[in-house]
């Protein structure tokens, strides 16, 4: 019986001579006889950078660790393979891609109101923000003029999440730093937002909520007398719970002036968000280039010059009373008319190019959509800003200590099902 | 639409501007060679009259026929997003100059555009897969990387192998193909 040839994806295991190659490195003493079979070489392939060579080139007294995936203070499922001396850390390459699931490619197969769903799960702890760059970008394709309603809801349901991830972040960074109490109070917070949202949208977490043109449902009863609870003591709330941290003298030395990053420096990575504002930057999408109802809102875009952890802990914080300012002045300015645009059943813009853009909790969340004509987006390009926020801690973390790993990536508020994509 | 900001990127970068520069909505986009990016770029974000000092993202885009890398850039300058298409890349042999000299940040976004469409960053020290497994041969977001249901637009109905090597097969004009590709613009 003939054999048929196996076919695999891999390429074959050759090294070329040129490349650095760890045996061949007088420093490293690789003992095979003794424990080849009890530990895997990190990382178990010829290295392929001038980077990766050098990451993995091992100094005097230096040692790997590695952090994660499966780490409970990792934010969801992300390695840092570190490089100690002592307990110093040396040098960090985080590993990524355990939760890639090609979502560009999937909403580049799907029509454009499905990308709204397939989009949901980026940034699973703010949905809301990740549909709307999605939307916004559609809607500058095809020139969708939006009824003033649709933006005010959007603009409240939307304020209201970002509300509720912040005191999440908030939650963690304690947590991540030893300390339990503050997750409790956080998640008493956000369960009441979520609920509210839930009455609203009639999902939890993953909402598909907002549509090309408008929102899926005007406001209801039920969601209006939670939001009116809620608003009677949510500012009351915010100092009590950040009055838990801010006053607590073992969480404050513990985060000043740890990881800090200067203006230049967060520029140069591309950081947005809170870690931008934290380094001085006063960049707020929501006023650098006015999307929505935003211009006619009144709120300060808070910044700070200290960059370090408890810098981007205290700016989100003030974004919380921001928040609850222009929640207010929605409710208040609130217009009558439709929530949503006219629209065909079958979209098909066209062909063009358009960039959209909002400020979600964690940054600037952007999408550029390329339509080729057809009823499926040609290419939908998602820029995640927990990507590039993430991108800064090989940067930051050398020269601290291991214990400081979580203070300084917890502060920097990575989401993993946005970064993997 | 900020008028001015077409002036002003007409008067600071000239002959490297290829084709009309485009502005609709708050976008305003301009065109040019892979060669040129590292000149327009240091322009771009060092003159006084602009100061592009963020960069907004970095995505490869493979057209069908060719490949283009495309920058988003702000400042605090002008109200409008900038948008710097450059293009063409061929599709067998992708190569632009990296943007890692200007902002460290474009690092971890070339690794990913290289990971998705192939495309080579000379100059990123760091170019290797961030997503995929390292021993992955296939670029997905390439036009010729099918999903393997996508029954209507995949010449084999969905059931061959859609994972393709480095370089592929497929005679970039033929028609069998079933390569979908964007019209010019």
């Amino acid at each position: 019986m003939p054999t048929r040839p196996v076919r695999t994806n891999s390429r074959p295991k050759q090294r070329p001579p040129e490349q650095h190659r760890s045996e061949d490195d007088p420093r490293i003493m690789l003992d095979r006889e003794v424990s080849a079979d009890l530990y895997e070489p990190i990382p178990p392939y010829p290295t392929r950078t001038e980077r990766e060579a050098e990451f993995y080139t091992i100094g005097d007294g230096e040692m790997f660790l590695n952090l994660g995936p499966q780490h409970p203070a990792t934010h969801g499922v992300l390695r840092l393979v570190l490089k100690l001396s002592g307990e110093q850390i040396v040098d960090v390459d985080p590993v990524l891609g355990y939760l890639h699931r090609g979502v560009e490619k999937i909403c580049e197969n799907s029509d454009y109101y499905h990308v709204i769903d397939q989009v949901d799960p980026l940034e699973y702890a703010s949905a809301l923000f990740q549909e709307w760059a999605a939307v916004l970008a559609f809607e500058k394709l095809m020139d969708v003029e939006v009824p003033p309603r649709a933006e005010y809801i959007r603009v409240l349901s939307a304020e209201l999440l970002r509300i509720s991830s912040h005191t999440l972040f908030m939650g963690f960074l304690a947590l991540d730093m030893g300390g339990l109490t503050p997750i409790l109070y956080s998640f008493i917070e956000r369960d009441e937002i979520v609920e509210m949202l839930a009455a609203l949208t009639g999902a939890r977490m993953l909402f598909n909520y907002f549509r090309i043109g408008g929102v899926n449902g005007d406001l209801n009863h039920e969601f209006m007398s939670r939001l009116g609870d809620w608003m009677s003591r949510a500012a009351k709330q915010t100092e009590a719970n950040t009055g838990l941290l801010n006053e607590n003298e073992i969480f404050v030395r513990r985060a000043r002036g740890v990881g800090v990053m200067d203006r230049e420096m967060a520029l140069r990575f591309g950081v947005t968000g809170g870690n931008l504002r934290a380094s001085g930057v006063p960049f707020d999408v929501r006023r650098a280039h006015p999307y929505s109802v935003y211009p006619q809102l009144d709120f300060n875009v808070p910044t700070r010059l200290e960059g370090d952890s408890l810098a981007r802990y205290l700016i989100r914080m003030d974004e919380v009373r921001e928040s609850i300012k222009i929640i207010d002045q929605c409710l208040n300015n609130m217009p009558d008319g439709p929530v949503m645009a006219k629209l065909p059943r079958l979209l098909r813009p066209h062909p063009g190019r358009a960039w959209g853009a909002v400020e979600g909790p964690r940054g600037m969340l952007g999408v550029y959509a390329i339509s080729d004509g057809t009823d499926q987006p040609f290419r939908f390009r998602i820029h995640d800003p927990s990507f590039m926020n993430l991108e800064v801690v090989p940067h930051l973390l050398p020269g601290n200590l291991l214990a400081d790993t979580m203070a300084i990536v917890s502060s920097l508020d990575p989401i993993m099902g946005g970064i993997d994509k | 639409m900020d008028r001015t900001l077409k002036r002003r990127l007409e008067a600071r970068l000239g002959a490297q501007i290829q084709g009309p520069i485009r502005q609709r909505h708050d976008q305003t986009e301009i065109r040019i060679q892979p060669g040129d990016v590292p000149d327009v770029l240091r322009t771009l974000h060092d003159s006084v009259d602009l100061r592009f000092e963020l960069l907004a993202d970095l995505a490869g885009v493979d057209t069908g026929n060719e490949m283009q890398v495309v920058y988003h850039l702000w400042s605090e300058t002008s109200p409008d997003w900038l948008r710097i298409i450059a293009e063409p890349l061929s599709r067998e042999d992708p190569r632009c100059p990296s943007a890692t000299f200007l902002w460290t940040g474009a690092e971890w976004l070339e690794r990913e555009a290289y990971d998705m469409f192939g495309i080579v960053f000379e100059g990123n020290r760091d170019l290797r897969r961030i997503f995929m497994p390292p021993d992955y041969t296939s670029f997905p977001l390439r036009k010729d990387f099918l999903l393997p249901d996508d029954a209507a637009r995949s010449p084999g109905e969905g059931v061959r192998n859609v994972e393709r090597p480095f370089a592929p097969a497929v005679v970039a004009d033929d028609p069998a193909a079933g390569i979908r590709r964007a019209p010019a613009s």
